[in-house]
């Protein structure tokens, strides 16, 4: 009977379920509609009240609004795709081992982080053209896709190495934080560890798409190297430490 | 790590089976686990210390150990869910897991989970079709094939539970604490349905703190401080094949 199927069934049925997961939990949904206009809207207004310090290129209530874009881009796909590993481990191993190959199930995983990160950079976006002009629309759902993608990555790595849901969230609301102060120019630091960090190059991309500027080469290389090393690293723990193999089911 | 032999993986220095050995589908042999704590002064727990198993085609082994005996460690290492520390563990056949918790997706319907494992197992469409509906009137959840998991009953769950470890008609099933939940008439078929497979030559090992009716068994092995001991004939504490090392 077990003959093999192609993969791409795999992967569709694999896909399906993981989607159909995701939107029937309504907490999800009301999350992703609810977050992004409360996120931006506060951090425009907070940042309004901050006096234009000398290092500052920018307006701080508009510093405020695109940070806000940028961290709820960031946070919820980290936080859909610590929850996607998390709530599902163990079902997942049995699944692998039932057969179901490693590579399906993380790119199911991912599949419904990607639905997620389109929601929100839409939304987002949406949002931050209310109250900021953004000079192109298209780069800067590029960028705000992106920036949901790597962070989804870095979401389902934390819920590998560490399958804690508060503990998971911590990490991520923390990590993310501090990347958009840093990445924003909130902070004035001229540390080179910041260019490590995540948000680095992605918010010089969506500055220039917010300023109608081209954004310079080396920022968008520098970020799609970031995330295919994070793309890499993510498969290749999630494939070691949260789905088995083996010949039960 | 486990060594994990799978059908026909033996290295061919080995020699040629025996009958005897052909009718085997599954053996775990000196298996050994001891968790260790990761923190330092932690505790460390030996639970198994050279347990040895050998499961033939078309018969019924219950498996019975006090709580903390390491009964649901011994079925993990055996469907290679976890890594024993030391032994190995050969299988020869499809083998089909019943956890003890449902490890199933709360938020699919019940088709879809059929179709999700179906899938995994390598089976086409017609196949997971006709052994969820197979399975559904066997074990009475027809009624239920549109509900999300997480709105099923206990022992509603317990049925899919059972039914995906059955629908890719394995050669040995590893079932623990297979019942739990189930009502007398679910019960009563689960034994038909274990007789049925027995009569097919599917061999079926049921692990559970608790066995009432020694005669549905072939044979019942005890785990008790980290080994399996053959006690089918009660009142022997001699240990039988699987030997207490």
């Amino acid at each position: 009977m077990t003959v093999s199927r192609p993969s791409s069934d795999r992967l569709r049925v694999g896909l399906d379920a993981a989607v159909r997961e995701f939107v029937r939990e309504p907490i999800n949904v009301a999350l992703l509609v609810v977050l992004p206009p409360v996120v931006i809207t506060s951090y425009e207004s907070m940042l309004s009240a901050f006096p234009r310090l000398p290092y500052m290129t920018t307006d701080p209530g508009a510093l405020g609004a695109t940070a806000g874009t940028l961290f709820v881009a960031a946070f919820l796909p980290a936080v859909i795709g610590l929850f996607q590993v998390i709530s599902a481990q163990r079902a997942d191993e049995r699944l692998s081992l039932a057969g179901f190959p490693e590579l399906a199930l993380f790119v199911s995983r991912l599949g419904a982080v990607c639905l997620a990160t389109l929601l929100t950079a839409a939304l987002s976006l949406g949002v931050l053209a209310t109250t900021t002009e953004v000079e192109s629309l298209a780069l800067g759902f590029l960028t705000l896709a992106f920036v949901g993608g790597l962070y989804g990555l870095i979401g389902m790595l934390i819920g590998t190495v560490l399958p804690r849901e508060l503990e998971g969230s911590l990490v991520l609301i923390f990590v993310v934080d501090v990347d958009e102060a840093l990445a924003s120019g909130v902070i004035a630091t001229d540390a080179a560890a910041t260019k490590l960090f995540p948000l680095h190059y992605p918010h010089e991309v969506f500055q220039a798409a917010v300023d109608g500027t081209a954004p310079a080469a080396t920022d968008v290389l520098a970020a799609a190297t970031y995330g295919a090393i994070v793309l890499v690293a993510t498969f290749l723990v999630y494939t070691a430490l949260a789905a088995t193999g083996g010949g039960g089911g | 790590m486990t060594e994990r032999i799978v059908g026909t993986e033996r290295p061919e220095s080995e020699s040629e089976p025996t009958a005897g050995d052909r009718d085997v589908v599954l053996r775990g042999s000196d298996l050994a686990k001891t968790y260790s704590s990761r923190l330092p002064f932690g505790r460390s727990v030996e639970v198994l210390t050279g347990a040895s198993v050998t499961i033939r085609r078309g018969e019924v082994v219950g498996i019975v150990g006090g709580n903390g005996s390491g009964k649901s460690t011994l079925m993990k290492i055996l469907v290679g869910e976890l890594d024993a520390d030391e032994g190995t563990v050969d299988v020869n056949g499809r083998v089909g897991w019943c956890p003890q918790d449902e490890l199933l997706y709360d938020r699919l319907t019940v088709e879809e989970t059929f179709r999700l494992f179906g899938e995994a197992y390598g089976m086409d469409p017609t196949e997971i079709e006709s052994a969820r509906d197979r399975l559904a009137e066997t074990l009475d959840f027809e009624e239920f094939l549109d509900y999300r998991i997480d709105r099923l009953s206990g022992g509603n769950r317990q049925k899919i539970n059972l039914s995906i470890a059955l629908m890719h008609d394995p050669d040995v099933l590893l079932l623990d604490e297979p019942y739990t939940g189930f009502d007398w008439e679910t019960y009563l078929a689960f034994w038909d349905l274990t007789a049925a497979l027995r009569e097919r030559g599917t061999a079926v090992a049921i692990i559970s703190h608790l066995i009432n009716e020694q005669e549905r068994f072939d044979r019942i092995l005890e785990l008790a401080d980290g080994t399996l001991t053959d006690v089918t004939d009660e009142g022997s504490s001699q240990a039988g094949e699987e030997g207490v090392r």
